[in-house]
């Protein structure tokens, strides 16, 4: 099982490589069909994404979720499925054109990491284990939509080529929307996940918050988003500083998630 | 000015600031390593950055007193926030569903000239419109999901409940920990509980890693000498006259026998880092450093284990006469060491367990905080209140409006493709 795992991962990698190259070309050569195939190799590539992910599983025995490869590949699933799920709803393809080179970079991050398969230890033998990561990964998938639709709401005034974008993009009213659509999501699933490890936490440990470096990091990144909400409901969309806090707010995430098992070890640093 | 300091101290930009200031000192106090000393912090950076660490209480930030002042006005802030919109939300409440307040309010769209309101509602998910009449006009009028005004209200309160919860139960929490081997029994820091070890064991797996730690125990009460009997292992912690007791951690044991011109002079089970004072000899004690259950010498490394199953047990010891160091050596099963009549020994190598017992009567409130804070923002992001009305005009066709004040971009596109859809089924 491993090992068909470890072919369908290539093949994953090598889909979203396509797509996002794809993406590229459509924004170079402005033709609309190649962001349908683009899409299209991402959905692919979601498919065999899957299907590796639930190979793992089997051939561990166990959900794949529980080291730093099983974390990033689960992660550039989950960005690569809210990303699909919000370009369809919101008929928005700039949506996976800017998420392609994140989920690309996420896999790449879990390509280099160790895919051996390790007993777990007692403490990680729980039945919140899963339901902590899983709300994890869309909680960050969420995350990364609203940074990348943020990014496009910031770039959007910049942007030379007006005609392309006027029909790419939609008005930054819209853009305001969706990226607060998807903060929505991200929150609530980042709620779910903090208060579910809080309560295995509770369980394992004795105590349910002990400011170990990963709590505190997913903590600033709940904090962040609540004053994105408010700095949005306060300013209006119009204002910019919202899609700041949308952006700064998924780099927190990506520290939360890499820098603090690099430079802040704890209980949540998978050693 | 005491209404300005008011309004402030309620105000969603003073929210910000403190949410600001939270931020930047929970990602300082992570940087910082927590509950060290002075000289701890001078050999990480520098005198200076040391003294100003102890000094600004950045060695605890998360107990310091200016992090529990803004943790203090951020409740204030919520509450206050909270007390002055109760009153309006609650009009709000009410006025949702009323017809009239609709007409006069501003709209986020209004489409004119349609011919059938009825499939416009129905695309748009509302629930069935109700029929009304004003200025001699026929009205339909429907109105969802007006729960969704408390959910930033219910998610405040929530916050305040666990800050408060969390608060509190740091303050009067009890956390005590206790350690020994299957057959010992041991007080409860100063309780009136004493707690028999019944058994211990280490599940390992096929491949030697452990699968679980695995206790039996009672806890007697010796004011009234009830006693209540659990099993715990990790990740299944047992309540027992009001505390938790967790299975924390392990380590090894072993029983010493001291042994006095041929006769058993004394005997003890101990915990490695506990030590053994000789009975007639005081000044003469033996401290258990270590054990190593499959034991092995790594040149360059010294004393190590291959593995954590017990193939080759072997004693870490340190020996002192008067406070003066004997010697160290490590010892294997069945060897002995003697220092003038007196003989020490090794033997029956088990693990020992370490327990954890806590009770933080405050852990429910903060529980019913971490609820109400989810159920709020589930409230306030996926039940948008809307509504949506009909008016007939004097030439049969209809007017049909919309307000969402939260997502008015996306209700707007949403009314165009219901009206489209409702105009291209009558054609
Ligand atoms: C950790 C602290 C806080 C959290 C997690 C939080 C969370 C939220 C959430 C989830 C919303 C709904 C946003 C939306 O629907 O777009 C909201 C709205 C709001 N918050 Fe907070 N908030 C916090 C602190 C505060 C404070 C201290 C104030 C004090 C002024 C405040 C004032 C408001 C107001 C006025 C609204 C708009 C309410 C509405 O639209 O009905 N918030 N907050």
């Amino acid at each position: 099982m491993l090992k068909i795992e470890n072919t369908l991962f290539t093949a994953v990698m090598l889909l979203y490589f396509a797509s996002m190259i794809l993406y590229f070309v459509f924004i170079a050569v402005k033709n609309d069909k190649l962001s349908r195939v683009a899409i299209l190799l991402q959905a692919a590539g979601l498919v065999l994404h899957t299907a590796a992910l639930i190979c793992r599983g089997i051939g561990a025995g166990r959900l794949p979720m529980t080291n730093q490869y099983e974390f990033a590949t689960s992660f550039a699933w989950g960005l690569c499925l809210v990303s699909l799920i919000f370009t369809y709803r919101f008929k928005f393809p700039m949506i996976g054109a800017f998420s392609a080179p994140v989920i690309f970079l996420i896999i790449g991050y879990a390509a280099m990491q160790s895919r051996e398969v390790k007993a777990l230890m007692p403490a990680l033998q729980s039945n919140w284990l899963g339901f902590h990561v899983s709300t994890a990964i869309i909680a960050y998938g969420a995350f990364g939509v609203s940074f990348v639709v943020s990014l496009i709401f910031l770039l959007r005034e910049k942007m030379q080529d007006r005609s392309f974008w006027d029909r790419h993009v939609p008005e930054k009213e819209k853009l305001d929307l969706i990226s607060y659509r998807s903060v929505c999501l991200g929150l609530l699933f980042l709620s779910f996940c903090i208060i579910s490890g809080s309560i295995w936490a509770e369980r394992a440990w004795g105590s349910y918050w002990s400011w170990d470096p990963k709590e505190t990091w997913s903590l600033v990144t709940w904090l962040i988003y609540a004053v994105y909400l408010h700095l949005r409901i306060r300013r209006g969309w119009k204002d910019r500083s919202a899609a700041w806090f949308a952006v700064i707010g998924f780099i927190c995430v990506i520290f939360t998630y890499i820098g603090v098992n690099t430079f802040l070890p704890g209980i949540h640093s998978y050693k | 000015m005491l209404k300005k300091i008011w309004k402030y101290l309620s105000s969603m930009q003073f929210a910000i600031l403190l949410l600001l200031i939270l931020i930047v000192s929970c990602a300082i106090g992570s940087f910082i390593t927590q509950g060290q000393t002075f000289e701890w912090y001078k050999e990480a950076y520098s005198e200076r950055a040391a003294a100003l660490i102890i000094a600004t209480h950045m060695d605890d930030l998360y107990h310091s007193p200016w992090f529990l002042v803004i943790a203090g006005f951020l409740i204030a802030n919520l509450l206050l926030c909270n007390l002055i919109r109760a009153p309006q939300l609650f009009r709000r409440f009410k006025d949702e569903q009323k017809i009239d307040k609709a007409l006069s309010e501003s709209v986020t769209c209004s489409f004119h000239s349609v011919d059938k309101p009825g499939p416009v509602f129905a695309a748009l998910s509302m629930p069935k419109p109700v029929k009304a009449e004003a200025d001699g006009k026929k009205i339909l009028f429907s109105s969802s999901n007006r729960i969704g005004l408390w959910g930033a209200w219910i998610c405040h309160l929530g916050v305040v409940l666990l800050i408060l919860g969390f608060g509190l139960g740091q303050m009067t929490h009890e956390d005590y920990s206790l350690y020994g081997v299957s057959g010992q029994s041991k007080q409860v820091g100063d309780t009136s509980y004493i707690c028999s070890i019944d058994s211990f064991r280490v599940e390992l797996r096929d491949d030697d890693t452990v699968s679980q730690y695995r206790a039996d125990i009672t806890v007697h009460d010796s004011l009234t000498g009830n006693s209540q009997a659990a099993e715990i292992s990790v990740n299944h912690p047992a309540s027992l006259f009001g505390y938790k007791y967790y299975q924390n951690s392990t380590g090894w044991a072993a029983r010493v026998s001291v042994i006095k011109n041929g006769s058993l002079l004394q005997e003890t089970v101990l915990c490695a880092g506990e030590s053994l004072t000789v009975m007639d000899l005081p000044e003469l004690i033996l401290h258990f450093n270590a054990l190593y259950p499959d034991y092995v010498f790594i040149d360059g490394r010294g004393p190590a284990s291959a593995s954590g199953a017990l193939n080759n047990p072997a004693y870490l010891y340190t020996l002192y006469y008067k406070e003066q160091l004997l010697g160290m050596n490590v010892l294997m099963e069945g060897e002995t060491i003697t220092v003038d009549d007196y003989e020490f020994r090794f033997s029956e190598p088990q693990n020992y367990t370490i327990l954890q017992i806590k009770r933080d009567r405050f852990t429910a409130l903060a529980f019913a905080g971490g609820i109400l804070t989810l159920l709020g923002i589930f409230l306030a992001f996926y039940l948008q209140p809307r509504k949506v009305w009909a008016v007939q005009e004097n030439d049969g066709s209809w007017t049909v409006s919309g307000l969402s004040i939260k997502s008015s971009a996306l209700f707007r596109e949403q009314m165009e493709q219901a009206i489209q859809r409702s105009q291209n089924s009558n054609t």
